[in-house]
């Protein structure tokens, strides 16, 4: 239960935070220690504490297996496994990727780096996934590559997105950073398009301390790439590509994923728990909507996103500002969209009224390994409390603001 | 002369070594500190962005230096990419073709066109007195390489640097820990990039770090890194993930700790061979040049074939025929690799020492996996290999017909 019955007892106004502890929307998965150590001991005991060591190959071939692909190819980070994949597989002398505005706040940087302009394509409001009917209107004689993004909750319709992209001739890479255990009603994610790619960021589904990864059916993407992430050594002094650098994942980082991975299927019971905490808590608050998991195909029930609907009587901001000040660090969803940033690189000009919307709407909660059943019951009761005093809290919020 | 007579693996006999003695460093921590450090890892649950280690370990890299920012990155390659923007370079950047890939690469990365410089033919850093022939008005800055763990004269270069509006920084991936004078390298130009791999004496398995006394500099470099929360207040072009995991660090803290007595060890080993090899006709030890401390993480012979007998590319296959593991480093030299030898700048073939260094150069093992005796067994070889001169000239003359 929570302790505040009276608005003055907001941390915003002054009062104690609801959690001493702050409570994120990263999912920081601990894994067995025991278990990491014992994968440690195999880099330990062969003093190969990176270039291709025992792990990362142990890595890749798990990995594959699990996204049933050829191919695994890991990183030192999804940013460069993206921008490696892209700078590989873009149609030479074009100059524009498609992505959606509506993501993650780097990716048009990922794209200024392999020098290719930002198109940005809307989303379908059901879903707010892409779709070949919102990436269509952006595909000109200038287009190098669709890269295709998965949104937090649920996927996007692959075979549809990879379906246009054939039509076209132009190649397509998968951003499936927040879709590492799903599956759509044609597979699993891992083998769609051209390659996907993946994070092993802390605050992902498979915690590596940091890292990426990518899959691909594609036997030479998977050997190029493997080599452009050791700078384009194919041999020993042989460089045989260009446009290699360094983005090798170290021992530890695939020490750490291996654990990570062996706990999988447990944590995806209990991220499967805290969806239903929240699932069956929200049914009582009007005005928020969950976004609810596809349950019908494979799931990770790993983020926690709502819609503020017409009926939920704060503003997002303010909103986000209050749970913010009780320690409940609750993000607006890929805010600003990134067609509304400015940008100091060259990109195209976007005209995107549904992200425009969309992108005011949505708030994601506190989720992951360090949010309990009784922190949820506390946060949802917390939003109904502050839904209930809408009024009040508004007044004395621009009261001080203007004093 | 039969199979049992013989001395060299390469003409059959047991080889030397039972296992491969690896170029280096590869120094580690032992189980037990190792098992400590992530053991404190997991209790903290921090993984990574700007952790307690990644601080920590930043903190003692500035004192360590005595530089005012130490910022840590995942690799030094990302450094180097990292610094383009953050100094405000465009257009042309001209380094030494005698490096390693990584410096031309990070450029390349970068959008900047990379102009190579020959070097010296006894530093192998490179020749100042080259550079006004490569300078035009695209050129915007230069990148000093410090190799060998000696170092390219960075005063000298700074002077330069000056004297033509051009920007300075250096890639130091070999250089931790060397000093100049009594100022550690890392304090020279506008900044310095070292590389924490496993084969450097300072190791985080995986990483590097950026060194520089410009507080705006490093405002940007911290921004394009970046991190998360509200510390990306700098507007910069763009990002450009790196950030050091905790794992990293806590690898780097303990090296650190290690350094002195792993820089010791490298030392005794470096004397070793040179006092070895000073007796070999036709094979010329490098020593570090430019500086007042090094960290002897390099050793690099040249072998002259005329004198020596064999080839540099023979002595490398009898060596690895006992298991030790000789590179030629570098090799073939940046401007011939399929990336950069069809580059527009027209100056690959004006590298005559370049190219002669590239030919004549070879790698030997210290670090971690090298001992007194090891080193010993490795002259031993090379010393045998110019005595026995006639069966190994055979040997080659038969392989290559």
């Amino acid at each position: 239960m929570i302790e505040k019955t009276n608005i003055i007892d907001l941390a915003i106004f002054g009062g104690n935070k609801l959690f001493v502890t702050p409570k994120s929307t990263s999912n920081l998965l601990q894994p067995d220690i025991e278990n990491f150590l014992e994968y440690s001991k195999t880099f330990f005991e062969q003093q190969q504490y990176t270039n291709n060591g025992p792990n990362v190959k142990l890595l890749e071939n798990r990995l594959a297996e699990f996204h049933q692909t050829r191919f695994c190819v890991t990183f030192s980070s999804g940013f460069w496994a993206l921008a490696m994949a892209i700078r590989s597989l873009a149609l030479k002398g074009r100059t524009e990727i498609i992505m959606p505005s509506l993501t993650y706040r780097r990716m048009a940087d990922i794209a200024a780096w392999v020098n290719l302009k930002p198109n940005f394509c809307e989303v379908e409001p059901k879903s707010l996934a892409m779709s070949s009917a919102t990436v269509r209107p952006c595909i000109n004689e200038n287009t190098a590559l669709i890269l295709g993004v998965h949104p937090i909750v649920n996927c996007c319709d692959s075979e549809d997105l990879v379906d246009i992209a054939r039509k076209n001739n132009i190649p397509i890479l998968f951003d499936s950073v927040e879709s590492v255990y799903e599956s759509i009603s044609a597979g699993k994610v891992g083998g769609f398009g051209d390659a996907e790619c993946f994070s092993l960021h802390a605050c992902k589904l498979l915690n590596g301390f940091g890292g990426g990864y990518l899959t691909t059916n594609n036997e030479d993407l998977a050997i190029k790439l493997a080599s452009m992430r050791s700078f384009g050594f194919v041999g020993v002094d042989k460089v045989g590509f260009p446009g290699g650098m360094n983005a090798k994942l170290n021992e530890m980082h695939a020490a750490m994923t291996l654990a990570s991975l062996d706990d999988l299927e447990s944590q995806v019971i209990r991220n499967r728990e805290r969806y239903y905490a929240y699932k069956s808590l929200f049914n009582s608050i009007l005005g928020i909507r969950l976004l609810e998991f596809d349950e019908k195909y494979r799931t990770g029930y790993k983020n926690i996103v709502v819609e503020l609907l017409d009926g939920w009587p704060l503003s997002r901001e303010d909103t986000i500002r209050i749970l913010n000040e009780e320690n409940i660090l609750a993000r607006a969803y890929y805010y600003p969209p990134l067609h509304q940033k400015p940008m100091g690189y060259p990109s195209v000009s976007a005209n995107l009224p549904v992200t425009d919307i969309l992108a005011e709407k949505y708030l994601n909660l506190p989720c992951g390994q360090r949010v309990n059943n009784n922190d949820i019951t506390t946060i949802v009761e917390f939003l109904s409390f502050i839904s209930l005093n809408a009024k009040l809290i508004a007044e004395r919020l621009r009261k001080v603001e203007t004093s | 002369m039969t199979k049992g007579e013989t001395q060299f693996a390469i003409l059959g006999a047991k080889p030397k070594f039972d296992a491969p003695i690896p170029i280096g460093q590869l120094y580690f921590p032992s189980w037990k500190r190792y098992e400590a450090a992530f053991r404190g890892i997991f209790e903290r649950q921090y993984y990574t962005n700007n952790g307690p280690l990644l601080t920590e370990f930043e903190n003692k890299l500035q004192q360590f230096f005595g530089v005012k920012h130490a910022i840590c990155v995942s690799s030094a390659t990302l450094g180097l990419m990292m610094a383009v923007d953050a100094m405000g370079l465009s257009g042309k950047v001209i380094l030494p073709s005698f490096t390693f890939i990584a410096s031309a690469q990070s450029l390349s990365w970068a959008g900047i066109e990379p102009i190579f410089c020959d070097v010296d033919s006894v530093t192998h850093q490179i020749s100042i007195d080259k550079l006004d022939a490569l300078i035009d008005d695209q050129v915007t800055g230069i990148m000093g390489v410090n190799l060998w763990g000696g170092a390219c004269d960075p005063l000298a270069l700074e002077r330069y640097a000056h004297s033509r509006g051009l920007k300075l920084y250096f890639d130091s991936a070999h250089a931790f820990g060397c000093t100049v004078g009594d100022i550690k390298i890392a304090n020279f130009g506008s900044l310095e990039v070292f590389s924490f791999h496993a084969t450097k004496i300072l190791s985080a398995t995986e990483g590097g770090c950026i060194c520089t006394n410009d507080d705006g500099i490093a405002a940007r470099l911290r921004s394009i890194r970046p991190s998360y929360g509200s510390a990306n207040s700098i507007t910069i072009p763009k990002v450009a993930n790196s950030r050091m995991s905790e794992a990293q660090a806590a690898i780097g803290l303990l090296s650190l700790d290690d350094f002195p007595l792993n820089c010791q060890k490298n030392e005794t080993l470096f004397r070793k061979y040179e006092e070895k090899l000073s007796a070999i006709p036709g094979v010329k030890l490098v020593k570090p040049k430019g500086v007042t401390s090094s960290n002897f993480q390099y050793v690099v012979c040249e072998i002259n074939e005329d004198v020596y007998g064999i080839s540099r590319d023979s002595l490398i296959a009898v060596l690895k025929a006992e298991n030790v593991i000789a590179r030629r480093y570098f090799y073939p030299g940046v401007h011939h690799s399929i990336e950069y030898q069809t580059n527009s700048l027209g100056n690959a073939e004006k590298l005559p020492i370049t190219d002669s260094l590239c030919k004549s150069c070879i790698q030997l093992p210290i670090g971690a996996m090298v001992d007194s005796n090891i080193v010993e067994v490795i002259c031993d070889t090379i010393d045998k290999s110019h005595r026995d001169l006639a069966l190994l000239k055979a040997y080659f003359k038969e392989i290559d017909q």
